[in-house]
């Protein structure tokens, strides 16, 4: 978005920029499990799809120009990846819940943001790569999210978990993301998706029994929430090593990280539209306020 | 029916480097070669999967990961596009498979009955992951035998090494059954690299092999022990050490094919056939052969 260019509302958002330099409007962290999409008319999921829909509603309302996406499935080993292909479409068969058909999935791409942080992450130290091909396998998480929270079919940026890069230099590529929108004028919504803990039934389950795997994972997931909804991002993130010690969370909980260091390490308080169970993992719907 | 028979394993690595060292039609990009010793370890391989003449290949891959249970594809032909999430730059490769359904569903079955949470996977949307295709593609490039494939449960990552392949052994005995019960003549194959740490960086142009050497030195080490364990039909001492391996050389053994394909085979003190050795982004590769029916134990 060109300045001279800027409709009344652009104008609004460029005041918004000077007076408080934040290109974040809305930030979630969300579960990357299919099962609230696939089988959302189980009572243990369709709590977990009612809150998601609602995340979505909320950051329809912020009205973003594009939302960054950063899930934990999407795996990555040799550098930070980043989606640019223009347009990503096709159907996704999940491989583990595979009997419970289809994930379609028709995604715009901003690949204007995109290329800005592959660009700048050199910046950070890291080495990123752009990803243009057909039929790349979108990741599940990724899906998920884009079919919950991106109703109003905005651009998205689609980033890997480089599953070598540790808190610190994920918490950076969040700030490289704001940091990147900010240059380019855009306002995003940033969607970090990965799960609480990490403990899961092996064995098939009656849908209805789904209960967190233990009570000390859920006694740890229900610290971790109150220290996110404080407002205290600081205090959160300090006790996210204790947290990965005794829960075992989705990749260390680098989700987490992801969001904080996209909002500058700072919100004024946090939501949980929900937190429940997703095959004994721990799953949570969480609306930061910037 | 007669019984049917494992006639042989392999230890089938499946960096997709080697199908694009290759140049086969199915897969998108090119390359100027690269891989020489491991493709041509490959080709051995070939050869002698020849003489076996068998009725299907298993295939256990540890790219295809399912965390409730172990997953068999149950669908007669599949086909698609498969696109490597990680190298996408050398692995788009197109492939079209036919599934040994009846053979799958006895494994899952036996696998069920020894108390393993076991699953058909039937949707015929399903992308076969690039695990599974390199391994076959490099052993059987005309894709004329009919296929079992098996996900990873990564009962070890989850449990710990020794229970998960406690897992893995009840899983390859299983198999054996289901085999045997279902007149098959089978070869198996075990989709592992060996030492498993690698570089974090591509070269500019991914085949230039001046830039191609093991990851450590240490990791060396460990693999060329364990291979000359194998060679000399050393079994049990490489499954004695099988968790010290995994741990100390970030083996990719730990995803379970490796022992899979032992149980399954009857753990057999047999001289494997090494058909080479080579490392890929760092990670050692070795294409091994059990020759079952000629140690007389088929």
């Amino acid at each position: 978005m060109a300045l001279e260019t800027l409709s009344w509302s652009g104008t609004c958002r460029l005041q918004r920029w000077h007076e408080i330099d934040m290109s974040v409007v809305s930030a979630f962290l969300v579960p990357g499990s299919p099962l609230p999409r696939i089988q959302g008319g189980n009572p243990p999921w369709d709590a977990m799809a009612k809150a998601l829909s609602a995340a979505g509603d909320v950051l329809a309302s912020t009205d973003p120009d594009s939302i960054v996406v950063y899930s934990t499935q999407w795996i990555a080993v040799l550098d930070q990846l980043w989606q640019t292909r223009e347009q990503v479409a096709g159907r996704h068969v999940d491989e583990n819940w595979h009997e419970f058909g289809v994930l379609e999935y028709d995604m715009a791409i901003d690949v204007e943001l995109a290329t800005a942080c592959i660009e700048e992450s050199s910046s950070i130290g890291v080495k990123s790569k752009a990803v243009n091909y057909d039929g790349f396998p979108i990741d599940t998480g990724t899906i998920v999210a884009d079919s919950f929270l991106n109703r109003i079919r905005k651009p998205v940026v689609v980033t890997s978990n480089n599953v070598y890069h540790d808190m610190a230099v994920t918490e950076s590529i969040g700030q490289l993301v704001a940091k990147s929108a900010r240059e380019q004028r855009k306002d995003i919504a940033v969607v970090a998706v990965g799960g609480l803990s990490g403990a899961f039934f092996r064995q098939e389950i009656i849908p209805e029994d789904d209960r967190i795997f233990s009570e000390a994972y859920d006694s740890a997931n229900r610290k971790m929430l109150d220290l996110i909804c404080s407002g205290n991002c600081q205090k959160a993130m300090a006790f996210v090593p204790e947290y990965n010690e005794q829960a075992s969370p989705e990749m260390g909980f680098k989700h987490f990280g992801f969001v904080s260091g996209a909002l500058g390490h700072k919100y004024s308080k946090a939501e949980v539209h929900h937190y429940g169970p997703l095959y004994g993992s721990g799953g949570a719907v969480i609306e930061f306020q910037v | 029916m007669d019984t049917g028979k494992i006639l042989a394993g392999f230890l089938a690595p499946h960096p997709p480097h080697l199908v694009y060292g290759e140049n086969p039609p199915q897969n998108e990009p090119r390359s100027k070669g690269g891989w020489e010793p491991l493709r041509w370890a490959y080709e051995r391989a070939r050869e002698n999967l020849e003489k076996y003449k068998p009725d299907v290949l298993l295939v256990h891959s540890p790219h295809w990961v399912t965390q409730q249970g172990h997953h068999f594809l149950g669908v007669q032909n599949l086909c698609g596009k498969s696109v490597d999430p990680i190298f996408p730059n050398l692995f788009r490769y197109s492939f079209e498979l036919n599934v040994d359904v009846e053979l799958a569903e006895a494994c899952c079955e036996e696998a069920s009955a020894a108390g393993l949470t076991a699953k058909m996977m039937r949707n015929p949307e399903f992308r076969v992951d690039y695990g599974t295709i390199t391994t076959l593609h490099m052993i059987r490039p005309q894709w004329d035998i009919p296929i079992v494939g098996i996900s990873a449960n990564n009962s070890p990552y989850y449990l710990g090494t020794r229970e998960g392949l406690e897992e893995m052994d009840i899983l390859g005995s299983a198999t054996r059954r289901a085999v045997e019960n279902t007149g098959r003549r089978a070869v198996l194959l075990a989709s592992n690299t060996l030492c498993h740490y690698h570089f974090s960086e591509e070269p500019a142009v991914p085949e230039d092999m001046s830039q191609e050497h093991p990851h450590d030195y240490e990791g060396y080490l460990w693999d060329m022990r364990v291979i000359e364990l194998l060679r000399r039909g050393r079994t049990n001492e490489v499954f004695e050490l099988l968790p010290q391996f995994i741990d100390e050389a970030f083996a990719e053994v730990k995803s379970g094919a490796f022992t899979w394909m032992f149980s399954a085979m009857g753990y057999p003190n047999i001289p494997g056939e090494l058909h080479g050795y080579g490392t890929v982004i760092g990670t050692g590769n070795a294409v091994m052969e059990w020759d079952m029916s000629a140690a007389a134990l088929a």
